[in-house]
């Protein structure tokens, strides 16, 4: 009889153990777990949850987006991409350098941000932490597109020059969130089809890995 | 085998129910505890707080943005000492930006349940607590506890500077108890 009940003690504390997990590693909370594997739109490496910010949000991505995007804005007013990775595909680091090129943006305004693991900005007081549809890369007059963008460095110490710097000082592995503001209806209709996503490619590393 | 089957239907059951309320919870749990941190760094409930320029040092929402101005307020539209009579709304306001702005309202499960863009103009609009009718130029907030953002594009120090000086920017909690009662900050 005492085994008996001590097994189902055990199945009632190894059910609530599971069930915990499992839900904090599928909605992407557990420490360590990439929050980008999730989302319904992937456009060229850049993945976005279209539902952010909506009573349309599953449980998995409202967790989620509480967690990595508090206070985000639903889609009519902005969207949001998020890239982890390079063109080859491997993780974006701190020892690395890299040229960001970008086109012309479907929306009335957008920005590149850098930030760390954490989802937070990394600890630096460089002030170069993104760039911006104001800097002369892809600027548009009304609903005229005009200019098709620009590159900017991604590195950790401000390269020679004058081109467009992203400090990636102190951010370890991070990742870029592209903003869109006033997203064009083609964007959202079809993201794929309307956004030319902006390219990552590695120049450098300063470590053998 | 059979002695094993009712410990693993409650280990299921379990897990598939914990499961579901840990999603249930966790958007509200993390709002919650985002709350309590922004009243920590000095965000007041009815008012926006004046904010200080995005920055590593200053942060204090993940993914903020270093090229938009932020102003936040707290609100909480069940308040224990008010007349529970008394009619509770929340009058907001956000001046006049010749830039993109907006107002957004968030619940507290986080869903952005309105926005309001304001891009070269003021805007005004009155919150009500949840349950209240629908009325013209007010929003009904489906919880009595939220938090309403003002995004500016301010992406330099000298427009960020211009964004912090506005004049207009309002957040107050009004108790109506009746016609002839005034309003109560």
């Amino acid at each position: 009889m005492i085994r008996r009940i001590f097994a189902y003690l055990l199945a009632v504390a190894a059910g609530c153990a599971i069930g915990i997990g499992s839900a904090l590693g599928m909605a992407g909370l557990l420490p360590g777990t990439n929050s980008l594997a999730f989302g319904d739109v992937d456009v060229g490496g850049w993945r976005s949850d279209f539902a952010t910010g909506s009573e349309a949000a599953d449980a998995y991505t409202r967790a989620r987006v509480a967690r990595h995007g508090l206070l985000a804005l639903a889609k009519s007013e902005a969207v949001y991409f998020t890239r982890a990775t390079d063109d080859d595909g491997q993780p974006l680091r701190e020892a690395c350098t890299y040229r960001l090129t970008t086109g012309a943006m479907p929306a009335g305004w957008w920005s590149i941000t850098l930030y760390n693991g954490d989802s937070m900005l990394p600890d630096n007081d460089d002030e170069a932490l993104s760039i911006n549809a104001g800097q002369d890369m892809a600027a548009r007059i009304g609903d005229e597109i005009v200019g098709q963008g620009g590159t900017a460095t991604i590195a950790p110490r401000r390269p020679e020059g004058r081109g467009l710097w992203i400090s990636s000082r102190n951010a370890g592995r991070f990742d870029l969130t592209l903003r869109l503001y006033m997203p064009d209806d083609a964007l959202l209709a079809d993201p794929a089809g309307t956004l030319d996503p902006p390219q990552i490619e590695r120049l450098a590393c300063e470590d053998a890995a | 085998m059979s002695r094993w089957l009712g410990p693993v239907l409650v280990l299921l059951a379990c897990a598939a129910g914990v499961h579901a309320l840990t999603l249930n919870v966790a958007p509200g749990f993390i709002m919650a505890r985002a709350m309590d941190a922004l009243a920590q760094r000095g965000v007041t409930l009815h008012d926006f707080t004046a904010p200080r320029r995005i920055s590593p040092q200053t942060q204090a929402v993940v993914r903020s943005s270093p090229d938009l101005y932020y102003a936040l307020c707290r609100y909480d539209l069940g308040q224990n000492g008010v007349d529970q009579a008394a009619e509770q709304r929340l009058a907001v306001a956000m001046a006049k930006w010749g830039d993109y702005q907006s107002l957004s309202f968030f619940d507290a499960r986080t869903n952005n349940f309105a926005t309001v863009r304001g891009t070269g103009k003021a805007v005004a609009v009155n919150l009500l607590p949840p349950g209240s009718a629908p009325q013209k130029g007010a929003i009904v907030s489906p919880s009595a506890k939220g938090v309403i953002l003002i995004r500016r594009l301010a992406p330099t120090r000298e427009l960020f500077d211009q964004a912090a000086a506005s004049v207009g920017d309002e957040c107050r909690f009004l108790a109506e108890s009746g016609p002839q009662t005034g309003l109560s900050r």
